[in-house]
């Protein structure tokens, strides 16, 4: 379970940082030279579910994965996995949480089969079961047939899923994917999205980002929508599709999002 | 998982990433190994060609006598390879030698020869280092000047070797060098060879640097490696040793092969060169590799945190070109006169390290200073290697924007 609480991060800027938003409004998360990209932002995620985490371009979304992760220190508020604090013991928390972004990269030079020893070794798999370990997940994705091929010989969905294995490889309790879908084919992109479902049935904590509404339909037991750093609507998505006013998601995402302050803001670039 | 392990599993992954990469490979082993003696060789072969070229090459020259001294050409078409041609006015000299239609000419102008000495001028190119005219000349004409000579010693009466010798050396300094051969040779070589070593240690360790920290930035894995449950100083260590060992492969290569070379050269190369090189032995260069470690794994922890702050590849590459100026210029030190080694330029990063080098190949080196040139070197290192951990484990040079 991940239990997140009253959560902000923010970030100083540089002398020479320009004001106003990256659109050209005046960005409320801006003060002087700190920016606030989240703003304590608390939501829970069960073992066995599946959360959306939504939002625009800039909305915080990675900020907050990368905060959950423990990539980056949050400034204020905390989370908790199955208990585990991420400011307390943030090398305990990274034992139990796999995180895949569309923007991972992989070492070119070292073959499927390497890269994810190398990750399962590091998160201390044991060598004795490793190599077992690495089988099952390659059996599972299909991958055998490249699996000591360099991965710079790789295609975009080869590579995709030497990126799932690797976040996979040491069975961690709660999955961490940020827009693991972007810039994949329609075929790739059904492979992660069948992996997702396939956690369902494992009980694993699943935190996703996404712009692709037709991706919450089918995989989110529940959605997040954060918006300028600020949680701003949580529920499931029949609920999402009441509290935005329109019975088709994208529609109500925007109807969402016209309501909070990002809106103002968007309104000023326009 | 304990530090050491996560350190291990870094670092081999590292290493073996590394010597699958062609670029550095070529940096760490082919230019050590293939390049520097092959350019050893090109320029002591085409030293030794150029200079035997001016030395039987045929000089065209021109004459011009206004005292009726026909001896004196007379000496030059005695001399082998030395052609006259014709030159319409003593004024168009300096053209011909410019338009190459002549390599010199001699002026013969008219003076009083009861009072003053027979002047040949040699118009010449003394601009071009190669040049052998003067040399050649003065070769020519020494016969005809000591047939002069000793005309003129007879018309005072020194008829003897000895009456002749004191008439012309009243007094003689007679040069008597304390230095070794090996000082002598030392002075010479040593203020090259440190520079080489530096120069490739910092090479060798400046390609898999970037590959290992921007490089990974830039392909996008840096993050998930961050996201494994182990120190990140065990993250830096690792990549530490692994840029530190290609840096020392590079300098322990370039050492053996200059070693191996100039074993082999002594043979090839006669004279003063094979005499000079014969005086470098292999404990020397042993010693050499030794004083260049710690120097080399300063250069690790600044490539690395260089690496690490970089954006991308292009900006490592760009921040590191600095680096290699402020390398080069204190390496170049011991080629530089009056700069010696003492307590204030032991003090002095690289260039101690370069001046070391040169007093262990002149076999002058002082132990305790050797000593605190080493441990300084590695405190140096140690203290970077600290701020690059540090460096490693801040968010804004980790993810900037």
């Amino acid at each position: 379970m991940l239990e997140v609480e009253k959560l902000g991060k923010t970030f100083k800027l540089p002398r020479r940082a320009k004001t106003g938003s990256k659109t050209g409004g005046v960005d409320p998360r801006q003060e002087e030279r700190s920016f606030h990209a989240l703003r304590e932002v608390s939501f829970k995620v069960e073992a066995g579910e599946i959360l959306g985490l939504l939002g625009p371009n800039g909305a915080g979304k990675t900020t907050l994965l990368r905060t959950l992760s423990t990539a980056i220190a949050p400034t204020r508020g905390t989370a908790r996995f199955d208990g585990v604090d991420i400011r307390e013991d943030p090398r305990r928390v990274r034992q139990r949480i796999g995180f895949l972004s569309g923007s991972t990269g992989l070492y070119g030079r070292l073959s499927p089969r390497e890269m994810v020893s190398y990750y399962g070794r590091l998160h201390g798999v044991p060598a004795a079961e490793l190599p077992a370990r690495i089988e099952v997940l390659f059996a599972e994705l299909e991958m055998q047939s490249y699996a000591d091929k360099r991965n710079d010989d790789l295609s975009t969905g080869m590579k995709q899923k030497v990126s799932i294995a690797r976040t996979l490889v040491h069975d961690p309790d709660i999955i961490i994917l940020d827009e693991p879908t972007s810039g994949l084919d329609v075929h790739a992109a059904a492979g992660i999205l069948a992996m997702i479902e396939g956690l369902r049935t494992t009980k694993k904590t699943v935190l996703f980002s996404t712009h692709h509404m037709h991706e919450v339909e089918r995989l989110c037991d529940r959605v997040v929508l954060i918006d300028v750093g600020t949680k701003v609507f949580e529920g499931d998505v029949a609920e999402m599709r009441e509290a935005g006013g329109d019975q088709a998601l994208d529609r109500a995402f925007l109807g969402l999002l016209g309501k909070g302050q990002g809106a103002t803001l968007r309104k000023g670039a326009a | 998982m304990k530090g050491f392990s996560a350190l291990g599993i870094v670092a081999r992954k590292e290493f073996v990433e590394m010597i699958r990469d062609r670029k550095t490979l070529f940096f760490m082993i082919v230019l050590p190994v293939v390049i520097i003696p092959l350019l050893g060789n090109v320029v002591i072969d085409f030293t030794m060609d150029a200079a035997k070229e001016e030395a039987t090459k045929t000089l065209e020259y021109a004459v011009f006598d206004d005292v009726g001294e026909p001896e004196v050409e007379a000496a030059l078409e005695r001399a082998p390879a030395f052609e006259k041609v014709e030159l319409g006015s003593r004024d168009a000299i300096k053209e011909a030698i410019a338009a190459d239609e002549i390599d010199f000419a001699l002026v013969l102008p008219e003076v009083d020869r009861t009072s003053e000495p027979l002047t040949v001028e040699l118009h010449f190119d003394n601009a071009s280092q190669t040049s052998s005219v003067s040399k050649r000349v003065h070769g020519a004409l020494a016969g005809y000047g000591e047939q002069l000579r000793e005309a003129k010693l007879a018309e005072v009466g020194a008829t003897t070797a000895q009456a002749r010798k004191l008439l012309l050396e009243p007094m003689a300094v007679v040069e008597r060098g304390t230095a070794t051969a090996r000082e002598v040779a030392g002075e010479v070589a040593g203020g090259m060879l440190p520079y080489i070593f530096i120069m490739f240690a910092l090479l060798g360790a400046l390609y898999p640097a970037i590959d290992l920290g921007a490089g990974e930035k830039e392909r996008g894995t840096l993050e998930t490696l961050l996201l494994a449950p182990i120190r990140r100083r065990d993250i830096v260590l690792g990549k530490f040793l692994v840029i530190f060992g290609a840096g020392v492969v590079s300098a322990t290569l370039v050492v053996i092969t200059i070693t191996v070379w100039i074993m082999a050269k002594m043979e090839s190369v006669g004279g003063g060169a094979g005499e000079l090189l014969s005086t470098i032995g292999p404990l020397d260069m042993l010693l050499a590799w030794v004083v260049v470690l710690p120097i080399t794994a300063v250069f690790a922890a600044i490539l690395l945190s260089i690496s690490i702050y970089a954006k991308s590849f292009k900006e490592a590459q760009s921040y590191s070109a600095p680096l290699q100026i402020l390398a080069i210029l204190p390496a170049m030190a011991p080629m530089l006169p009056g700069v010696e080694l003492g307590w204030g330029t032991a003090m002095i990063p690289v260039t101690n390290v370069s001046l070391a080098i040169k007093e262990i190949i002149k076999g002058t080196i002082d132990p305790m200073m050797l000593v605190a040139i080493v441990a300084s070197s590695s405190v140096i290192a140690g203290v970077l290697l600290g701020l690059c951990t540090w460096w490693f484990s801040r968010e804004e040079v980790l993810f900037r924007q």
